[in-house]
C-alpha cells in the first residue's frame, strides 16, 4: 500500500496532500502568496508527522509542475525533485491544466476543455475527457490566444481557472477519495465541486475585476462560452494525487521521466531584446 | 538577517566527536550554480561552479528568468556530482549551507528551497549565508587564520563593499557603492566598446597591454573623504567621451587602460584609507573584480608602501563559487549559529 506526497506550489496556494496506506492521511492548503518559500518544508514536516510517517516511508512524490507561477512552480519542484533525490524514489510531475480536469465529474461525457490564463489576452488551453476512471488529455497543452481557443471551445464544456480573481476561494478543498486501480474500493468516488458557479456569476464578478477590464479578449471569451457550465477552480494537491497515482500504480517501478516545469513561454526569449541594445 | 536557531529534533552531535564536521554549500544568487563540499574549516572536498555565461550570451547580460531556470535544471546533478566526487553519501553530511542573499531573488529561491528540503530530511542544521560576507573568507580557505582586525574590499559583480571585521561573526560595512558597483561598471563600459558580457578579464588584458597615454577619466567621489563609491558618473563619462569622438577611430586600449586607471585609483585609494581609519593591519581584496592582474599589481604596489599586509584569493575563487561560503559556514556551525527551517531570500543586503 502505497506511502505518498503530493505537492502543489503552482497557484498562490501552498497546497499538500499526504497518502498513507493508499488512504488520504492528511492535507494543507493555505493561500500562501510569496511566503510559500518560507513555510513549504515546515508545513511538510507538519504534514508527515501528522500522518504518521517518517519521510523515509515515502514510496512516491507527486508535483504540480505548472504551467502558473513561474517561481511558486519551481519552489514545489525544487522540494519534490531534492526528496526524490535523497530518498532514492520516484517523483511524477503532473500537469495543471489535468489536475484541474480532475475536478470534474467523472461521468462527464465527451471532450470537455481546460482555460488556465495567462498573461497579455492568452490562454493555456487543453481538451480532455473521462476514460477508464482517469482523466485523460486529447491533446497536448497549448499556449492561445483567448479568440483561437473560445472557437475551439465553442459550447463544450469548460473549467477556467485564474481568470481576473474569480472568487471566492475555499478555505480547503473538500476531502476526495483518491481512486486507483488497484486500490480504490469498489464503485466510483466523485469528486465534490469547489466551487460550482453559473456562467452568470462568473460573468457578473469578472465584471468587476480591474484584471478583467483591461483584457478585453478574456472578458469576450468568458462571454463568448454560451452554454458550458463554467467552473473556477485551482490546482490541489489531493486532486494532484488522484491523477498521479493510478500513473504510479500502472507500473510502481517506474521508469518515470523526471518531471521538469511547464512554462511554454520560454519561446518568448528568443523574440525578447533588451532596451539596452537600442543604445549605441 | 537569519532567523534564530530553532528548536530541532535529533541533531547528530558532529561537534562532540573528534570527526572534523562535514559541510554542504550551496550558491544560486546570481548566474552561476554552485555547490562545495567542504571538511572542517578548509579541506575543500568539491568544489563545483557550472558557469551560465553561455545560456545569457544573447542578451548581453543576465536574464534573471532565465537564470532561475537553469538552476533548477543544474543544482541535482550538480550536487551528485559533487558527492561522486568527495565520496560520500547524504547521510555522512553534518550540516547544510546556504547564500540566502543578496542576489536574483528568483534564484536564490531555487538555492534556499534545496538547502531548507535537504536539512529537513537529513534531520542536519541550515545555515543561511550572505553571500557578500563570504566572498572575504576565499581568504580564509586559502591564507588560514588572519590576523583581526581586517578591512575587507568585496568588489563583486552587483556590490563593491568595505567592511570592518573585528572577529569572526563581528563585521560592519563601512562603505558601499552607492549607485553602480565597480564590477557592474567595468562591464557596462566593456560593453561600450563591444566586447561580450562579462567584460571583465577583457578590460584587464587591455590594461595591462596598454598605458593610458594622454587620456584620463573622473575619479567619483575620491576627494570627499567618504568611503563609499560610486561608478555610475565614471560610465557615463566613457559613454560621452564615445559620443564626442563621433566616428573617429579610438585608441580602445590606452582609453580602456585610463578607464581601469580610475576604477582603481578608487579603489585602492579608499581601502587603504579605510584601513587606516579603522588601524587594521591587513587588507583583503575578494570578489569577482579581485581577479584583475592589473589591480592586483596596483594593490600590492601602494599596500607595501603603506606598510599593510594584503591577502588576496586565487582568481577562481574571486568569481562566484561556493568554496568560501563552506568556509564561512564551517566556522557558523563551529559556532552554533545555525537557522530555522523558515529561513528567508532576500535579494537585497539589508539597509
Amino acid at each position: 500500500m502505497t506511502h505518498a506526497l503530493a505537492i502543489d506550489t503552482t497557484s498562490d496556494y501552498l497546497s499538500l496532500a499526504v497518502l498513507r496506506a493508499g488512504e488520504p492521511a492528511g492535507s494543507h492548503y493555505a493561500l500562501c502568496g510569496t511566503a510559500i518559500a518560507r513555510t513549504i518544508v515546515q508545513q511538510i514536516g507538519a504534514l508527515l508527522d501528522g500522518a504518521g510517517l517518517a519521510p523515509e516511508a515515502l514510496d512516491v512524490l507527486f508535483v504540480g509542475c505548472g504551467p502558473g507561477s513561474f517561481t511558486g512552480t519551481r519552489i514545489g519542484m525544487s522540494v519534490a525533485l531534492t526528496l526524490g533525490r535523497v530518498l532514492g524514489r520516484p517523483v511524477l510531475g503532473v500537469d495543471a491544466l489535468s489536475i484541474i480536469a480532475a475536478q470534474t465529474d467523472p461521468g462527464l461525457g465527451g471532450t470537455f476543455h481546460v482555460l488556465l490564463n495567462c498573461v497579455r489576452d492568452e490562454v493555456y488551453h487543453a481538451p480532455f475527457r473521462w476514460r477508464g476512471g482517469e482523466v485523460e488529455a486529447l491533446a497536448p497543452i497549448r499556449l492561445t490566444t483567448a479568440a483561437r481557443a473560445a472557437a475551439e471551445i465553442g459550447r463544450a464544456p469548460c473549467l477556467v481557472h485564474r481568470f481576473g480573481s474569480v472568487q471566492p476561494e475555499p478555505a480547503a478543498p473538500p476531502e476526495i477519495a483518491v481512486q486507483s486501480a488497484s486500490e480504490a474500493p469498489t464503485g466510483t468516488a466523485v469528486p465534490p465541486e469547489i466551487a460550482v458557479q453559473s456562467r452568470t456569476a462568473v460573468q457578473s464578478r469578472t465584471a468587476v475585476q480591474p484584471e478583467t477590464a483591461w483584457r478585453p479578449g478574456l472578458a469576450a471569451l468568458l462571454a463568448g462560452l454560451t452554454s458550458a457550465p463554467l467552473r473556477h477552480a485551482q490546482p490541489d494537491a489531493l486532486r494532484l494525487l488522484a491523477v498521479g497515482l493510478p500513473r504510479y500504480l500502472a507500473r510502481p517501478g517506474g521508469p518515470f521521466e523526471p518531471p521538469a516545469p511547464v512554462y511554454l513561454k520560454s519561446e518568448a526569449f528568443r523574440t525578447w531584446r533588451p532596451q539596452s541594445e537600442a543604445q549605441p | 538577517m537569519s532567523a534564530p536557531p530553532s528548536a530541532r529534533a535529533a541533531v547528530p552531535s558532529a561537534r562532540a566527536s573528534a570527526r572534523p564536521a562535514i559541510g554542504l554549500a550551496i550558491d544560486t544568487t546570481f548566474d552561476d550554480t554552485s555547490v562545495a563540499l567542504i571538511r572542517g574549516r578548509r579541506e575543500v572536498l568539491a568544489d563545483l561552479t557550472l558557469s551560465q555565461v553561455a545560456a545569457h550570451a544573447e542578451f548581453g547580460g543576465i536574464v534573471p528568468e532565465r537564470a532561475s531556470r537553469k538552476h533548477l535544471e543544474a543544482i541535482h546533478p550538480l550536487l551528485d556530482h559533487a558527492l561522486a566526487q568527495a565520496r560520500i553519501g547524504w547521510r555522512e553530511l553534518d550540516y547544510v549551507a546556504v547564500s540566502n542573499l543578496p542576489g536574483l531573488l528568483g534564484s536564490i529561491l531555487v538555492g534556499t528551497t534545496v538547502a531548507k528540503t535537504l536539512a529537513w530530511v537529513l534531520r542536519r542544521p541550515l545555515i543561511g549565508v550572505n553571500h557578500i560576507e563570504a566572498h572575504p573568507y576565499a581568504n580564509f580557505l586559502v591564507h588560514g587564520e588572519l590576523p583581526f582586525p581586517l578591512l575587507h574590499l568585496v568588489a563583486a559583480g552587483g556590490h563593491t563593499l568595505l567592511i570592518h571585521q573585528r572577529a569572526h561573526f563581528e563585521g560592519e560595512i563601512v562603505g558601499r557603492s552607492v549607485d553602480d558597483a565597480a564590477g557592474e561598471c567595468v562591464d557596462k563600459v566593456a560593453k561600450m566598446f563591444g566586447y561580450p558580457f562579462p567584460g571583465g578579464p577583457e578590460v584587464d588584458r587591455l590594461a595591462l597591454a596598454h598605458a593610458p597615454g594622454p587620456y584620463s577619466f573622473p575619479r567619483p567621489m575620491l576627494h570627499d573623504g567618504s568611503l563609499d563609491f560610486s561608478f555610475s558618473g565614471l560610465k557615463t563619462a566613457l559613454l560621452y567621451f564615445l559620443k564626442q569622438q563621433a566616428g573617429r577611430p579610438v585608441a580602445e586600449g590606452p582609453v580602456i587602460a585610463a578607464f581601469f586607471e580610475a576604477v582603481m585609483d578608487v579603489l585602492v585609494t579608499k581601502t587603504l584609507r579605510a584601513a587606516r581609519r579603522f588601524r587594521t593591519a591587513a587588507v583583503t581584496v575578494s570578489g569577482g573584480l579581485a581577479a584583475s592582474r592589473k589591480l592586483r599589481e596596483r594593490f600590492e604596489e601602494r599596500a607595501r608602501e603603506a606598510g599593510i599586509a594584503l591577502y588576496y584569493p586565487p582568481a577562481r575563487l574571486c568569481t562566484d563559487n561556493a568554496a568560501m561560503v563552506a568556509c564561512l559556514a564551517a566556522y557558523r556551525y563551529e559556532a552554533g549559529r545555525c537557522d530555522g527551517l523558515d529561513l528567508e531570500a532576500y535579494a537585497n543586503l539589508p539597509p
